[in-house]
């Protein structure tokens, strides 16, 4: 964690900032789902509390902490109230693995603008995401219901199904970039778009080299499984509002249904963030390389230190502009589409997405292979 | 004590607490929860090792999916036949208590037997090209093992083949709810 | 323990922020049960069953495609750990001149994988009805 005190110090402080970089971006993340879903309902969402309805979700969450606390008679006590708890760890572990900056030089140290920093990166996000079934296995059998013990098995059904589907769309990515380091391919997609293909090179430069110009497909079906990891809709009759009450979270009120939600928004921070990363160039600007920008900045402040500081700011913006847009597609998606039944949703799983995946692979390998011959 | 040491002997108590815990509870779902936990310890113990893969791949087959598989099936059932069959008593805690003993002598004799006829290495052992070792792992499965590689690839085919079959006979894979 | 390794992943972090989080999460349920008003009503304490009074069945049979889900899924996710490796190393196999056979050899294999995958859906093993 560091050699000395000071670097310590920050990247104990920096772990803490991720987590509670989550757990403030729900508030945002649930206004803009409720106004957003307002907006494309034809209706006014929360307008009262706050200018824009923005202070809702803090008497939302003050209303849920005075709420009364009980387990029900049949419930398995430990695991009750362990449930909403684990669900918060895979959600964190796997966002503090994830760049979210260049890295900050500051005199002697280098701080990465991340948690910690993983060597072997990818497989750790999907080692901790795989966790994530617990929480929900947890949650249904520790309420003592049988059917929150249905819905979670479901649940965990699919959780396990589309990890298949996500885990196999990587593989074309990271063919591509030779690496699982999430810094060296946010590296690798700086500068013009260009593709070599047996001594032949293309450059289109009014374009970035984003990794969704080399994986389209598997961008689209690890997109469309994040969306099934997360449990949202489409893909989300595990807790689906009309059908199945509330699937495993039907026994949990107050402030543990409010973790639940947190884990679930975690997810998709995750997956968005992945996303970027992936198929959009993570924090690097398309039209301009990290070294560029640095000396850009560099013409406008003299301190180095400084230099570094705003160049990471700005790398965060733009993450967090990318973040944004992929969060408000996940928000746009649910309002929009209709809910998959559980049948549909499994052959989509084993029978559709698992083929393409292998499918991309195949293709993908083929074409690096040709292409060096 | 470094911090280094420190790791370790943290990670090797939660591992093996959790590993006591697995054999000594009584109610089964307990005790798959409690081996998800050694795995998550033992992948953590591989990362102190420089493994990281490997602790990956720990973490996601065994932690995520095989003790993931023990604790559905666990609550597909009734356990309360299973809580009551319990053995409790002085009698069987005793020879429970006596076979643990024996083999883990066993097996210490064997370690130490074996460990004694080494000899020591004055040198380190060299390091790995990349930071995570990947490159050597990939290079010896791809190239030395590969005939390894495919006998695998068969072998999960044929349990899923398997796996297919057995559910088939005992009346199952057309639901019953 | 080699010492020349470089940290490819700082642990003490990773079970730092577990740990914090556990804790965190713990400290705020405690707080909200404290927070709460306490009114016991036995009513309260039954499983929710869409209203109706709890109807307790001897022995419920969930299905036995939740078990075979699992297990087909540990399967075909070994084999996409495999894959994992390979991919990260095959531009580096093609540089040094082995790609044909690295190649080949995980052709031979997701042939052995498209076979498994679709011997199963044609045996009907996951129809969810």
């Amino acid at each position: 964690m560091g050699n000395d005190a000071v670097e310590i110090a920050i990247n104990t402080i920096k772990l803490v900032v991720c987590f509670l970089l989550i757990v403030q971006a729900v508030p945002v993340l649930v206004w803009l789902e409720r106004r957003g879903s307002a907006f494309i309902q034809n209706r006014f969402g929360p307008n009262r509390i706050g200018p824009l309805g923005l202070m809702q979700l803090l008497a939302d969450a003050v209303k849920f902490l005075h709420k009364e606390e009980f387990a029900p008679a049949k419930a398995v006590k430990f695991l009750y109230y362990a449930a909403p708890v684990v669900a918060l760890v895979p959600a964190t572990l796997a966002f503090a693995a994830i760049p979210l900056g260049a890295p900050v030089h500051w005199d002697q140290y280098v701080f990465p603008l991340q948690g910690y920093e993983v060597s072997v990166g990818i497989v750790f996000v999907l080692a901790v995401s795989s966790l994530a079934a617990y929480a929900i296995l947890l949650a249904g059998w520790g309420s003592g219901n049988k059917y929150a013990l249905l819905g979670a098995l479901r649940a965990s059904a699919q959780v396990i199904s589309y990890e298949l589907a996500l885990g196999l769309a990587i593989v074309g990515i990271i063919m591509t970039y030779g690496t699982f380091n999430f810094g060296e391919m946010i590296h690798a997609q700086e500068g013009p778009l260009h593709f070599s293909f047996m001594g032949h090179e293309l450059v289109l430069g009014f374009l970035p080299n984003w990794g969704i110009f080399y994986q389209p497909l598997g961008a689209l079906i690890f997109f469309a499984a994040s969306f099934a990891e997360s449990n949202r809709l489409p893909f989300d009759l595990a807790e689906g509002e009309a059908e199945l009450v509330a699937g495993f979270h039907v026994e949990y009120g107050g402030f543990k249904m409010l973790l639940f939600f947190i884990g679930e928004y975690g997810h998709m921070i995750v997956a968005s963030a992945l996303m970027a990363t992936f198929f959009f160039g993570g924090y690097g600007l398309g039209f301009m390389t990290l070294a560029e920008l640095s000396a850009s900045v560099a013409t406008v402040v003299q301190d180095p230190n400084i230099v570094s500081l705003v160049t990471s700011l700005i790398t965060f913006a733009v993450f967090s502009v990318k973040l944004a847009v992929f969060l408000w597609i996940f928000i746009h998606v649910r309002w929009t589409l209709p809910r998959f039944r559980y049948d549909q949703l499994m052959d989509l799983g084993w029978k559709t997405m698992l083929p393409w995946a292998l499918f991309n692979t195949i293709l993908t390998a083929t074409l690096i292979y040709v292409g060096h011959l | 004590m470094s911090m280094d040491s420190f790791l370790f002997w943290f990670l090797a108590f939660i591992t093996i607490a959790s590993a006591v815990t697995v054999v000594t509870i009584t109610n089964p779902i307990y005790s798959a929860l409690a081996l998800a936990m050694t795995m998550v310890g033992v992948s953590a113990i591989f990362v102190t090792l420089g493994a990281y893969f490997l602790a990956g791949v720990q973490l996601i087959v065994y932690a995520g999916a095989v003790t993931v598989l023990f604790v559905m099936v666990l609550m597909l059932f009734d356990l309360k036949h299973e809580l009551s069959a319990f053995s409790r008593g002085q009698i069987s805690g005793t020879i429970k208590v006596a076979t643990a003993a024996a083999l883990a002598g066993l097996l210490i004799g064997a370690i130490v037997w074996t460990v004694s006829g080494f000899e020591r290495v004055v040198s380190k052992p060299a390091a790995p090209d990349s930071a995570d070792g990947m490159r050597e792992l990939s290079h010896a499965l791809f190239t030395k093992y590969v005939f390894g590689f495919e006998v695998l690839g068969i072998l999960l085919l044929i349990i899923a083949v398997g796996v297919v079959a057995l559910a088939r006979a005992k009346g199952g894979t057309h639901a019953q709810r | 323990m080699p010492a020349a390794l470089p940290v490819g992943l700082p642990l003490g972090g990773v079970i730092f922020i577990a740990i914090f989080v556990l804790c965190f999460g713990a400290a705020l349920l405690l707080l909200a049960s404290q927070l709460g008003t306490r009114k016991a009503d036995p009513v309260k304490y039954e499983s929710y069953e869409c209203g109706i009074p709890v109807q307790e069945k001897k022995d419920t049979k969930i299905s036995v495609k939740f078990y075979l889900t699992a297990i087909l899924f540990i399967l075909f996710d070994i084999e996409i750990i495999f894959m994992y490796p390979w991919a990260s190393n095959f531009q580096e196999f093609i540089r040094t001149g082995q790609g044909g056979l690295v190649f080949g050899s995980m052709m031979i294999f997701i042939a052995v994988f498209i076979f498994g995958l679709f011997w199963e859906v044609k045996s009907k093993a996951l129809e969810w009805d």
